[in-house]
């Protein structure tokens, strides 16, 4: 499925999801299991300040000379065996890996969880060209089966509860009602198990890639990743090219704060690192395997002032403490990628005129940029897109006026003064005009103020 | 960090994930303990490569040809990790990594040779030439995708057990 | 010693009490205050929404208004956190004033960092009533760092008890113009903080920040709720 993007809306979104108590339980039971589970996993951990500095610095060399590592990488995976391909946008990534498919005959295909798939809507031009897409990942065969697109990156039913699932498999699975979590997860064992070992080929996305290796890297928990990309004989793999590293040998720095950061887990049940294809005396791996690399406006974010949120590695901590996603949910950014993360990466990608209200999707509290694994400087990444939304003629025009007249009395203690005293004697009139939403909630000046108090 | 800290450590870690952990010294042991932990499920699959899997393999009278057709795999596996209570399997010298993922329940043999101790370790050993498919593997597979709710056993399996020999 | 009060735009003009109680604090404590007649605002409201231009004019209007070596004291972590961590970058293409905003965000405390570092309130036996929590600004506790010390002086009022708050450091939805712009939103999480709030019993909530204040007492009188909302100055200047 590949809904229109619904940025624009955000601010109605929001309203609608505020009024949907189902979410609002589900987001907050969630959020806050995160925040604990993050918690106790990193009270052990001896140095978090070190870890994340090394971390934060290996993204930074990375994107500081990415096109040599993505050269690197491209030359390694292609002595390993793998074709790779370069897909310049989204158009170009769907074609190229329709046309792989579509020349081997596939036509059941299995995937695994991959943003970036989302992201060039993938799934429908499969579909359209007649081909039969299972996603595997059990929150994301979840919202496949109710038509949704994910609402978070690490879990992507976090907004639904164990009784809409329960309801879901009845229906469209012929299952008897169940809502234990348990049941529901051995019923979806049993209907992928039987595509899995069916499947003409497996998709999947990657966490990571290395450089020197020519290596994937994907971290999962349930085991789909690891049957997704050595079950069946072909094997496609699509990832952004800002997910590499420098060398295999730098992964465990990530090991140790990425699952710790989305999950609280020490480590996810399983991490596969697959480098080319099956080799003399190997029993099984893919035949064959393709890397789709897809840049779809990243090299240009990297000349651009907001280039760091490419550092970002999909942990999802931040959205997990954002005052703002926890209470509206993932839907309601109206695109691939929600909350902090979401909302600057989201601007850069599909462009201020389709995402402008996002970048005002903030307290600007910076409670993410505490959890962010990497230090991407999630608050001054914001704070740059608002001034660049006020530079290209986006901002509100009564807000702009506002402003400008602010800029004004501020350097004026005159017109200051003055302001305070209209204000004052106007508050009645402030009020109706500014509405409930804002004179509203604040209470009327005071009589005298400071200023006129001290000598 | 001495031999016997590895092992203890990733002994506890492995248990932390949720593994069934065993240590035994010699093979007499070692069966004794893999029939108390295969039990009653069957078929067994044994690729009955390796020293270790050679000795394993009669145990079990019902063998599965193929592991997706098993109700358990018993085998040896490539190493360990003690930083996280992870078994390390590869796909190289005619090995399928599949064999301890389709199966509901996995029986890894590790020598305590071949635990590692920091992740750095295990990627420092294999990178200059890593096999096609390694899989660190912790635990048995889950799931909290519904409600946060932890799931055991998804695609993967649902029960590992790690020997220590 | 004297020091120049920051009263910021919110006390100026809307809580001229806690500016009152401010200047009090500092009196006792061998602090002269001075309040420069012609200060306005930080510019913070102009800046958190992009529109760096009129941050810009506010920013150096507080320069000239501020100019000096004397420690600049103001009871707002987010009015003392812009000047410390934003100026610089206001004034990155006019080397003098950039000394000049350096130097003031050096010589500027958030009252609660001056009345514990410097003045050392917490050990002047003041006095309190009652049972008081906290909620912790998200500026103050993030961008300035200041965790510990308005919990310092709180417990050592006597005579009141502190309850600590739950997620006191959650944002209370303010945000300075987020409150205009996602209004919805906003009243949910003042919503969800004036809960936090009335979960722990207390008479009175406090805090360092006017902004958050002024959100929460919003959320309270929506909901009814009879509990004090003061500012931290106000509280202390009651024990002295």
């Amino acid at each position: 499925m590949s809904p229109e993007q619904t940025s624009l809306a955000f601010r109605e979104n929001s309203v609608r999801a505020l009024g949907d108590s189902a979410l609002r339980a589900a987001m907050k039971q969630a959020t806050d299991t995160f925040g604990t589970k993050r918690a106790d996993a990193f009270a052990p951990v001896a140095d978090l300040e070190a870890l994340r500095d090394r971390a934060s610095a290996i993204r930074e060399d990375v994107l500081a000379n990415l096109p040599m590592y993505v050269d690197r990488f491209v030359a390694s995976a292609t002595r390993a065996g793998a074709a790779v391909h370069r897909a310049n946008d989204a158009a170009a990534a769907r074609e190229i890996i329709r046309k792989i498919l579509a020349d081997r005959g596939a036509r059941r295909i299995v995937k695994g969880k991959s943003m970036v798939s989302e992201e060039v809507e993938l799934n429908s031009h499969l579909e359209a060209a007649g081909m039969e897409v299972v996603e595997t990942d059990l929150g994301e065969y979840i919202i496949q089966m109710e038509g949704e697109t994910p609402s978070h990156i690490i879990v992507p039913a976090i907004h639904k509860n164990r009784r809409q699932v329960g309801r879901l498999f009845a229906d469209r699975l012929g299952v008897p009602y169940s809502d234990d979590p348990q049941v529901l997860t051995k019923i979806a064992r049993k209907a992928l198990r039987e595509k899995f070992l069916s499947a003409d080929a497996g998709i999947s996305g990657a966490n990571f890639a290395a450089a020197d290796t020519g290596s994937l890297i994907l971290l999962t928990n349930e085991g789909n990743g690891r049957m997704v990309t050595s079950v069946p004989k072909l094997h496609v793999a699509i990832l952004s090219i800002e997910k590499m590293l420098p060398s295999l040998t730098d992964l465990p720095a990530f090991l140790r704060l990425l699952p710790r950061s989305a999950t609280g887990q020490t480590i996810t049940s399983y991490v596969s690192v697959i480098t080319g294809t099956r080799k003399a005396g190997d029993a099984t791996g893919a035949e064959e395997l393709h890397i789709v690399l897809l840049d779809n406006g990243r090299t240009e974010m990297l000349a651009g002032e907001s280039r760091d949120i490419l550092k970002c590695i999909r942990c999802g901590a931040c959205m997990n403490v954002c005052p703002v996603y926890r209470t509206v949910g993932g839907h309601a950014y109206g695109w691939t990628y929600p909350g902090p993360m979401g909302m600057i990466l989201t601007t850069l990608l599909t462009g201020m005129k389709m995402s402008h209200p996002l970048v005002d999707a903030s307290t600007l509290c910076g409670a993410c940029v505490d959890v962010c694994p990497v230090r991407v400087p999630l608050v001054d990444l914001i704070l740059g897109l608002r001034r660049r939304k006020v530079r290209e003629g986006f901002a509100d025009p009564r807000e702009r006026r506002g402003m400008e007249a602010f800029g004004k009395v501020v350097a004026s203690p005159t017109l200051f003064g003055l302001g305070q005293r209209l204000a004052g004697a106007f508050w009645p009139v402030v009020r109706a005009l500014g509405g409930k939403d804002v004179a509203g909630r604040m209470p009327a000046p005071a009589k005298t103020p400071l200023r006129r108090r001290l000598p | 960090m001495s031999d016997t800290d590895r092992e203890r450590l990733f002994l506890e870690n492995a248990a932390i994930a949720a593994a069934g952990t065993h240590s035994v010294s010699g093979t007499g042991d070692l069966l004794a303990v893999l029939g108390r932990v295969v039990a009653m499920d069957s078929p067994v699959y044994c690729p009955g490569v390796t020293e270790l899997e050679k000795a394993a393999a009669p145990l079990f009278p019902v063998r599965a040809a193929d592991y997706a057709a098993a109700a358990v795999t018993v085998e040896e596996v490539f190493g360990a990790i003690a930083e996280t209570g992870t078994i390390v399997c590869v796909s190289a010298g005619g090995r399928a990594v599949q064999a301890g993922l389709l199966p509901a329940h996995h029986v890894a043999i590790v020598r305590r040779e071949r635990i590692f101790g920091t992740m750095d370790d295990l990627f420092a050993a294999v990178s200059s030439a890593p096999p096609t498919n390694m899989t660190l593997v912790t635990g048995p597979s889950r799931t909290a995708d519904i409600e946060l709710t932890l799931a055991i056993g998804v695609h993967g399996p649902e029960k590992l057990d790690v020997i220590v020999v | 010693m004297r020091v120049m009060l920051f009263g910021t735009c919110l006390v100026d003009t809307f809580f001229p009490e806690a500016g009152e109680a401010t200047v009090r604090l500092l009196r006792r404590f061998g602090a002269e205050p001075v309040f420069p007649k012609g200060q306005t605002c930080c510019g913070q409201p102009a800046f958190n929404a992009g529109y760096e231009a009129q941050a810009r004019a506010a920013a150096e209007h507080f320069l000239r208004e501020f100019d000096g070596d004397d420690p600049i004291v103001t009871p707002s972590g987010s009015c003392a956190a812009m000047v410390k961590h934003h100026y610089p970058r206001l004034f990155r293409d006019d080397p003098s004033l950039l000394a000049k905003a350096k130097r003031a965000g050096e010589r500027i405390h958030e009252l609660t960092q001056f009345l514990v570092h410097v003045a050392k309130a917490h050990e002047a036996g003041l006095r309190g009533v009652g049972t008081v929590t906290y909620h912790a600004s998200c500026h103050l506790t993030r961008s300035l760092g200041v965790r510990e010390e308005p919990l310092t002086l709180l417990s050592s009022l006597n005579g009141a008890t502190f309850i600590p708050m739950p997620d006191a450091a959650r944002c209370c939805g303010f945000g300075g113009t987020f409150m205009a712009k996602l209004p919805e939103i906003s009243c949910a999480l003042a919503d969800e903080k004036a809960a936090s709030i009335e979960a722990t019993g207390a008479d009175t909530v406090t805090g360092c920040d006017s902004g958050c204040l002024m959100n929460i007492a919003d959320a309270m009188r929506r909901r009814g709720t009879k509990i004090r909302v003061a500012h931290i100055a106000q509280l202390l200047a009651e024990g002295l």
